[in-house]
């Protein structure tokens, strides 16, 4: 038996599946795509095969609007050199990955050139649209999700000449206003002026630039004054002298030490011992006279002392 | 853009860019010869700045042991003046402490155990330091001290940042203004309390010294009760040798 209870979140028809978007902003998008199909490099990085092609935006004669068959139509994408992308989208048909599968998105592959042409009820229309890969538009309704897939710029378009005349009265320019689109004017771009390269090396700018500092000095180890003597003479100059200086006081006073002890440990000759002792005896004989004290001569007798 | 037809046209930019790279170099090479000639200057000012220094520190140690020895023959006493200059020593962590004495602690500019800073003697500071007693020790520092400090663990404050007194443009730079061109100077300044003490002080950041070798004896007594906190006078440069 299957385990009971409903879903979480029983998925309902009247889910929000519409949004709303600005109008101008939708029109931004659709300038936006034109203006990157016309870039190579925007177009090679969408994954378009466009390296035969012999120049982009691609335009092509309005003959083009009359061809019938689907045969020619190959003959003609292969002329202009846009049939290695047609060819990439015919080869890239897969079963898509996935439970998409069973759920009515079976089979995949990459887009192809879109082709957009001018005049209303053209015959090219039923030509191009069986060769896989291969989409058309008329130009005064072009469809976003057809010129971006998946959000990304720079679907390969190729254009009849009827259809680029067409795109200045369709959308304006930057200066005058759209004919069919009432009071809409070209978004203004971000940057007039968007070549890095030539603004850097401008003379406006470069003349007011400062040098390039090649030497960086980085903070060096810090090295202890009391211990490295060049470190301490470029903080202090004196610090040589008076070192030099304390030095030779302390040669000086161990020298004059020495010569102090040795004469002390030195044995005393005959003549200085004598003229040692003579001093001893008349130093202690100006001890007993004391002539300051008035009362010597009695004391002398209380001491019994000899002058 | 192009000369004549037999040169190479050389578009005028580069003409320009050269000419502006002459300058430059030109500027360039006349400034380095300006320093180098003021450094040249600056040396010998320098020098007999600290040989005067020198002489002047030995004079007033002398000028004290005379005085005392011709007090002590005279029988009486002579008494020192009281120490101008103070350094001290934080040497409890941070945790649990009160608001107020915390906030005391980071006006003395001492926010991490083992930092010190070289304080003025007046009735504020004083004051300040009774009520931060048990957190610091302090004492009066000596010229070895003083210089020990500066020569090995100074640190200057240039635009907020801790710079290592590595070169006497450093100081220049911090304390030019003052006069205070050299270490040698700095030391003074802050050895006989100077009239720029205030700034030359604020300018040394405070010293980061090490836990000190040996030990403290009893973090959380007075000195006086055998411990470490407090006033400590003299016996500062004891521990000065010991954690620097």
């Amino acid at each position: 038996m299957c385990r009971g209870g409903r879903m979480f979140a029983p998925t309902k028809t009247w889910r929000r599946w519409h949004r709303k978007v600005n109008v101008n902003q939708k029109r931004y998008a659709v300038v936006s795509a034109i203006a990157a199909s016309s870039i190579p490099s925007l177009v090679m990085a969408r994954g378009h095969r466009v390296e035969s092609v012999p120049e982009m935006p691609l335009v092509i004669s309005d003959s083009a609007e009359s061809i019938e068959k689907t045969s020619t139509a190959i003959k003609v994408l292969k002329e202009i050199g846009a049939y290695p992308d047609a060819e990439k989208a015919k080869d890239s048909q897969a079963i898509r990955p996935g439970k998409g599968k069973m759920r009515n998105r079976r089979y995949i592959s990459r887009k192809g050139p879109l082709i957009v042409y001018g005049t209303e009820g053209a015959k090219l229309v039923k030509a191009f649209r069986n060769i896989p890969g291969v989409e058309v538009a008329n130009v005064e309704r072009l469809n976003l999700l057809k010129l971006a897939p998946g959000g990304h710029l720079g679907r390969f378009v190729i254009w009849t000449k009827s259809a680029i005349e067409k795109l200045d009265s369709i959308y304006g320019s930057f200066e005058k206003c759209s004919e069919k689109k009432k009071g809409y004017v070209l978004p203004r771009s971000k940057m007039v002026n968007a070549d890095l390269a030539r603004i850097i090396n401008s003379d406006e700018v470069q003349s007011v630039v400062k040098p390039i500092k090649k030497e960086i000095k980085r903070a060096s180890l810090k090295k202890n004054p009391l211990k490295n003597l060049n470190v301490m003479l470029k903080l202090n100059p004196y610090a040589k002298t008076a070192r030099r200086m304390a030095l030779l006081a302390e040669a000086e006073r161990v020298k004059s030490k020495k010569e102090k002890l040795d004469k002390k440990r030195k044995p005393v000759s005959k003549e200085e011992l004598a003229a040692a002792k003579a001093a001893g005896k008349a130093w202690y004989k100006t001890m007993i006279s004391d002539s300051d004290y008035t009362e010597f001569d009695n004391f002398t007798k209380w001491l019994g002392v000899s002058q | 853009m192009g000369e004549e037809a037999t040169k190479v046209a050389v578009p005028e930019s580069a003409l320009k860019k050269q000419k502006r790279e002459e300058e430059w170099a030109l500027a360039k090479k006349q400034e380095l010869s300006d320093t180098k000639k003021k450094n040249a200057e600056n040396r010998k000012l320098i020098f007999n700045r600290a040989k005067q220094y020198a002489k002047e520190y030995q004079e007033q140690e002398m000028e004290l042991v005379q005085l005392k020895r011709e007090a002590r023959l005279k029988g009486g006493f002579y008494v020192d003046p009281e120490a101008k200059l103070l350094f001290i020593i934080r040497i409890r962590g941070i945790n649990a402490m009160h608001p107020k004495t915390r906030s005391i602690l980071q006006l003395l500019r001492l926010r991490q155990i083992f930092n010190g800073v070289f304080l003025k003697v007046n009735k504020a500071t004083v004051n300040m330091l009774h009520r931060v007693e048990p957190y610091v020790t302090f004492g009066y520092p000596n010229l070895k001290s003083v210089r020990e400090l500066i020569y090995k663990r100074g640190f200057g404050k240039l635009n907020q940042q801790r710079i290592p007194l590595t070169d006497n443009s450093i100081i220049e730079q911090g304390l030019g203004k003052h006069g205070i061109i050299c270490v040698e100077d700095l030391i003074h300044e802050i050895m006989t309390v100077g009239p720029h003490f205030k700034e030359a002080n604020n300018f040394l950041w405070p010293f980061q010294l090490k836990a000190p070798l040996g030990g403290l004896k009893k973090k959380r007594n007075h000195y006086v009760e055998g411990g470490d906190a407090g006033n400590r006078e003299n016996y500062i440069n004891e521990l000065i040798r010991r954690m620097n």
